[in-house]
């Protein structure tokens, strides 16, 4: 398995409104959110009042035990979600439906099963009404990167869970979003596999240049992948913690094994290990 | 006895099953047992039948039924399918038709006849909507669960894509429904004969099952006989050709 990133493709994709921000400006301004699910049972609160800001070009990791909303937050971000309180701004702008500016790889493929892999990856671009030929360039280009050109008229079910996460990846980047949001997309995978998928992901994002919102409850392929991992709490989900990673770039999985790196996964296991206790008190006591 | 043994033994009883069952029923029939007249020998029925092929009356008369049942399919499903994706996919609409299709699905659609012939007179369209009716039911329903089984996640997917809702509900949707969709059908293939029956015998001026009736009255027993095998073999061919077609549908497994 390897991803060949082709600088050019990258770049001829063409760019977004974002393409033109400094690196510095801040994209995503999700403040003072509370996302209430209500239910027969009664109302649960799964967010509580987060805050956060993400800039330009940024690779953050929401972290958090099982069950503590950040899955819903994401969720809020590309408009699945509204919010019960406060507001999620992406570019100024605030959101109030999914769109294309923001692609999504959810923690299963999700692709369509119908779709040869090629299709799957050009289904974006056909329903933004591109060309013929600039969709076949979009839709090649990428699957050339993800590495499954043997593969590009083979269909989902014919294909392991990486390859299926990976034709995922290239098809939510298919519209060149500013803002890539990821929901355990590696979840699912072995661990071989996963540390692949995480050393492509870091490169496809270095030529890219996409905003990253990552959601995991793996401590290491947080503080692996982030610039900045903003630790949740327990439920109803608020934000315990952020730590800025300030690990060099580009990094590989050598990283794992550096003392800065252990420190950093110190700080955040004695955080997650007090909330995740909670968190399992209080599934026993559901 | 070795496996090899037993599976040959079952072949060969399998292909004489319908041979040993025509003899008997032709030693039966002879045999003063049974009124021939009324139960005649398989004999006389084959040359009923290979009359009424070379009079030329068979085949306006399949044409009649094949019309019929095809008219009726192919309304009734389309309807069921667009009723089906919008009673599953918007509550709405599943709010309010939902209780009333429910209401009517139970009826079996041979109940209708006395009504439809006061509707439609014996006209092609009444006997289509018989068809259409037991159709309908049968597909939407299908439809409809397939369109709630469609896994959420996809819908979410095209949608972050971009994926208008006119394309979510006509590409997305009914191709995550089609499997089951297709099930629905197939059902509805054999549905629509059972209700092409009490169509033709309301009233008629062609068809098989209308040949059936007129042979009935003039005691041509043989003919009766006939007119039920072909029905069975048109059945079953359409049965089966849909399945063949229905494997092709769902061209993605």
């Amino acid at each position: 398995m390897t991803l060949q990133p082709k600088n050019e493709f990258a770049g001829s994709l063409g760019g977004t409104p974002t393409e033109q921000l400094s690196a510095k400006a801040v994209e995503i301004d999700v403040s003072d959110v509370s996302i209430v699910f209500n239910s027969r049972k009664g109302s649960v609160v799964a967010v509580d009042r987060v805050s956060f800001q993400v800039r330009h070009g940024e690779f953050v990791c929401l972290l958090g035990p099982s069950g503590c909303g950040k899955s819903t937050l994401l969720n809020a971000i590309a408009g699945f979600e509204r919010p019960y309180d406060g507001e999620v701004r992406v570019l100024g702008k605030a959101v109030t439906a999914p769109g294309p500016d923001r692609g999504m790889v959810f923690q299963q493929p999700l692709l369509f099963p119908w779709k040869s892999v090629r299709s799957n990856i050009a289904h974006g671009p056909v329903m933004l009404g591109k060309s013929r030929a600039e969709v076949a360039k979009i839709a090649d280009g990428l699957i050339d990167m993800i590495g499954l050109t043997r593969f590009a008229d083979a269909y989902p079910h014919t294909l392991s869970g990486g390859m299926q996460q990976r034709v995922s990846i290239a098809r939510a980047l298919a519209n060149r979003p500013g803002i890539l949001l990821m929901d355990e997309p590696f979840g699912a995978l072995d661990a071989q596999t996963r540390i692949i998928m995480q050393e492509n992901l870091l490169r496809l994002w270095s030529e890219f240049g996409t905003t990253i919102v990552f959601v995991t409850h793996d401590i290491e392929e947080a503080i692996y992948l982030a610039d900045r991992v903003l630790v949740m709490s327990a439920s109803p989900g608020q934000i315990l913690r952020t730590i800025d990673v300030g690990l060099p770039r580009p990094r590989s999985p050598g990283l794992l094994l550096e003392p800065e790196f252990t420190l950093l996964k110190g700080e955040c296991f004695a955080l997650i290990k007090q909330q995740s206790q909670l968190a399992f008190e209080q599934m026993g006591a559901r | 006895m070795t496996e090899g043994q037993r599976g040959r033994l079952y072949t060969t009883v399998a292909i004489l099953s319908v041979p040993i069952f025509l003899v008997m029923w032709e030693i039966v029939s002879r045999s003063h047992i049974v009124n021939a007249v009324l139960f005649p020998p398989p004999t006389v029925v084959a040359v009923a039948l290979w009359e009424w092929i070379e009079s030329g009356q068979f085949a306006v008369d399949l044409l009649a039924s094949v019309a019929r049942v095809a008219a009726g399919f192919v309304l009734g499903s389309i309807a069921g399918i667009v009723f089906g994706i919008l009673t599953g996919q918007f509550p709405l609409f599943s709010a309010f038709l939902g209780p009333i299709f429910h209401l009517l699905r139970p009826i079996p659609p041979i109940a209708f006849v006395p009504i439809v012939i006061l509707w439609f007179g014996l006209s092609e369209s009444g006997k289509i909507f018989l068809v259409f009716w037991g159709v309908f039911f049968t597909v939407w329903l299908s439809a409809h669960l397939g369109v709630q089984k469609v896994d959420r996640g996809l819908i979410r997917a095209a949608q972050m894509l971009g994926t208008p809702r006119r394309r979510l509900l006509g590409e997305i949707i009914f191709l995550g429904a089609l499997p089951y969709i297709v099930v629905g059908l197939r059902t509805a293939v054999s549905i629509s004969f059972y209700t092409l029956v009490a169509a033709e015998l309301a009233g008629a001026f062609s068809g098989i099952v209308y040949r059936i009736e007129i042979a009935q009255q003039n005691m041509q027993t043989g003919q009766v006989l006939g007119g039920l095998v072909a029905l069975g073999l048109i059945s079953f061919l359409a049965d089966r050709g849909f399945a063949a077609v229905s494997q092709r549908a769902v061209w993605w497994r």
